[in-house]
């Protein structure tokens, strides 16, 4: 599934990037291209710091240093950044979370609308509407009048990938999107994220599914103690990796 | 600084009243508690009603019951006896909650692995139960000592020669309000922060051994 | 029986009392908690010196006895050219403390709303005061209720302590019957009757509410 090599234009670009907590170096000097219309799987053991990179794109971790580019905006760690700018570098980038972080207190409907009313400044009618596009194109618009609690875990993550999408973001960020689901649940948003990736959506996902990174994504990168270890096509990798603890984690995966 | 000596010459007392008044709540909290959870229904529904209405009655109308009431009839009572017994008396109601409180919060397991080793019921209750809900009150029976040491301010009222007596002679005697209120202020926020402190040091160490 | 007999007398009395507690308490409440919110708020604030000034007051608030807070706004503030009627101060006082003790309910109340739904708020681009506004805040005041309800309770309690400053309530005018009669144990028997008749329910009622609210859950 290779669709963007030769079109060059840099959607994300993480440049150096380190972060720290306390001793612990987290992301070792770690850096990333990601070209518009891309898939990237992250792919690595616990602790690798997949998910704090992924969170520094869009600057729920702040970085210690290095400097991250989101759609041609750059911003450098130790800078100020103004709300302004913060959130329109967020709007750009929808996340998707493990454990959904859906708003309990408030209908399906709403929480995919309430923030394109308040960030986007949409009316309420043009957010419903374009929030029942979305759930429909998960497949979930009979529940827009439910509360989140009655749905199932795979339900729910298809309303936030519908949620993160109604801000029309030119990127999408996955942190193990799949992990807190049923092999059968995750199924159901895997689909949508191929998707997604077939129509053209620059995507970054942190997963454990190798299933989804062998056949959807178009680069692969291995992330082990705070640093890529390698990079590349993920048939190749698969195939034929070349470093030894990338052979260690993807064997002892193949083993189960 | 005589005023502050004179409003720090209550604190002894201040301290001897909570001290005794808790020490009543946490061995007469045990059997109230038990009563409250018993299957016949006169020991519970009367441990019931006794709790509700000790904790639903303000502190210093017990006070004002056990010393003017009570007191009326069976003459002699100190005021300090009054206090204590009074504060005692409510602290029970407020201890049996909290033993509650912790008696359902362990597990039922404890209780099934206590039977299965053989144990009879007082027994599983005393060896195993017991020390686990004393440990899981802590932090809830901190806390209510806190507000008894709060609480025994009333006692001046009838004449017990703690914290807020002496403050309200000085004031009277000074005729300066603020200054000796504010000693006093002074004085129980400072009586309680350790108390808070040594709370939750205690229920940190304690919670650990603790099967939830 | 003369208890019988005393109460019929002399509850007219007593029921006066009652309802300058319960206007008390209510007043003190409406005024006090609306009051613990930016307390709460100021506790959870990234700003360091605010928040430890914040936090510090809120202990101190709760540090010290209501008893002492009713001296110091009824004897005290004359003292400086503020002299309050005694219903005016016991209602200055306990609304003082309600907001101490709220702002602490409050803060836990927040603090329980999960993290992660304030993450997703900020990846979707809401502000600081939206996230707040449409996400803490409605779900933290609702964790927040029953804990505010057993409050409400304790301050109605805490009117019987204005008898101090010479508030006409319930514990007052049952402590005039008793001293004018020497009656003590009847009256104040019925004065501590009509506290739990108030007390008690109220606790009912909280705890169903509380039952019910973890239902939703």
């Amino acid at each position: 599934m290779d669709q963007s090599t030769g079109q060059g234009q840099i959607a994300i670009r993480l440049d150096s990037v380190v972060k720290r907590y306390g001793d612990h170096t987290v992301i070792d000097n770690v850096s990333l291209s990601v070209e518009e219309g891309q898939v990237v799987a992250i792919i690595g053991p616990s602790g690798a710091g997949k998910s704090t990179l992924l969170r520094c794109i869009n600057l729920l971790e702040r970085p210690d240093s290095g400097r991250i580019t989101l759609e041609g905006k750059t911003v450098d760690a130790g800078a100020e950044i103004s709300p302004k700018d913060l959130a329109e570098l967020r709007r750009n980038a929808g996340m998707v979370f493990q454990s959904f972080n859906l708003f309990p207190h408030l209908t399906v409907l709403r929480n995919v609308s309430l923030a394109q009313e308040r960030v986007l400044r949409r009316s309420r009618k043009e957010a419903d509407a374009r929030s029942m596009e979305l759930l429909d194109r998960v497949g979930l618009a009979d529940k827009a009048a439910q509360y989140p609690g009655r749905c199932s875990g795979g339900q729910q993550q298809r309303i936030a990938i519908a949620r993160a999408l109604a801000l029309d973001p030119k990127v999408m960020l996955f942190d193990e999107p799949t992990s807190s689901l049923d092999p059968e649940l995750g199924l159901e948003v895997l689909s949508v994220m191929r998707e997604l990736a077939v129509e053209g959506m620059t995507m970054v996902v942190v997963t454990h599914e190798m299933q989804f990174a062998k056949d959807v994504s178009d680069h692969l990168a291995v992330m082990a103690d705070g640093a890529i270890i390698e990079e590349g096509l993920p048939a190749e990798i698969f195939r034929a990796p070349t470093h030894d603890r990338t052979r260690r984690f993807l064997s002892a995966l193949l083993e189960r | 600084m005589t005023v502050f000596a004179a409003i720090l010459s209550g604190v002894p007392t201040t301290l001897l009243l909570t001290f005794a008044a808790f020490g009543i709540g946490v061995v007469g909290g045990v059997p109230l508690a038990l009563a409250r959870r018993s299957p016949h229904p006169l020991p519970r529904l009367t441990a019931r009603a006794l709790i509700e209405l000790l904790r639903g009655i303000p502190p210093i109308v017990w006070l004002f019951f056990v010393f003017f009431g009570v007191g009326n009839s069976v003459p002699g009572i100190q005021p300090m006896n009054a206090a204590i017994i009074s504060l005692g008396v409510i602290s029970c109601a407020y201890m049996a909650e909290i033993y509650r409180g912790g008696l359902s919060a362990i597990q039922r397991g404890q209780w099934e692995a206590g039977e299965a080793l053989g144990m009879n019921r007082t027994s599983v209750l005393s060896k195993v139960i017991g020390p686990q809900v004393f440990r899981i009150s802590v932090p809830a029976a901190a806390t209510y000592a806190i507000g008894l040491l709060k609480d025994s301010s009333v006692a001046y009222t009838i004449g017990v020669t703690e914290v807020m007596f002496y403050a309200n002679e000085q004031s009277r005697s000074t005729s300066d309000a603020i200054v000796p209120f504010l000693m006093a202020a002074f004085v129980y926020v400072v009586m309680t922060i350790p108390c808070a402190w040594a709370a939750r040091t205690l229920d940190s160490r304690l919670r650990k051994r603790v099967a939830r | 029986m003369s208890v019988i007999d005393d109460w019929l007398q002399y509850y007219p009395s007593l029921l006066s009392g009652l309802w300058v507690s319960v206007r008390l308490a209510a007043l003190s409440l409406c005024i006090g908690m609306p009051l613990g919110l930016p307390f709460a708020l100021g506790s959870g604030a990234t700003s360091r010196p605010l928040r430890l000034c914040t936090i510090a007051l809120v202990e101190i608030g709760r540090g010290i006895p209501a008893l002492v807070v009713l001296q110091l706004v009824y004897f005290g503030l004359p003292s400086v050219h503020l002299t309050l009627s005694s219903f005016v101060a016991a209602t200055v006082a306990l609304a003082l403390t309600t907001a101490a003790y709220t702002s602490e309910i409050l803060r836990g109340g927040l603090q329980a709303v999960p993290a992660g739904e304030v993450e997703a708020a900020h990846a979707l681009g809401m502000s600081q005061r939206d996230t707040l506004r449409f996400i803490v805040l409605p779900q933290g005041i609702r964790v927040a209720i029953p804990p505010l309800m057993g409050l409400s309770i304790l301050i109605f309690q805490a009117t019987s302590l204005a008898y101090t400053i010479a508030l006409p309530e319930l514990l007052s005018q049952a402590y005039s019957v008793g001293s004018a009669t020497f009656r003590y144990m009847s009256i104040l028997g019925l004065a501590g009757l009509f506290y739990a008749a108030i007390t008690i329910p109220a606790s009912w009622l909280s705890e169903r509410v509380e039952k019910r609210m973890a239902r939703h859950l």
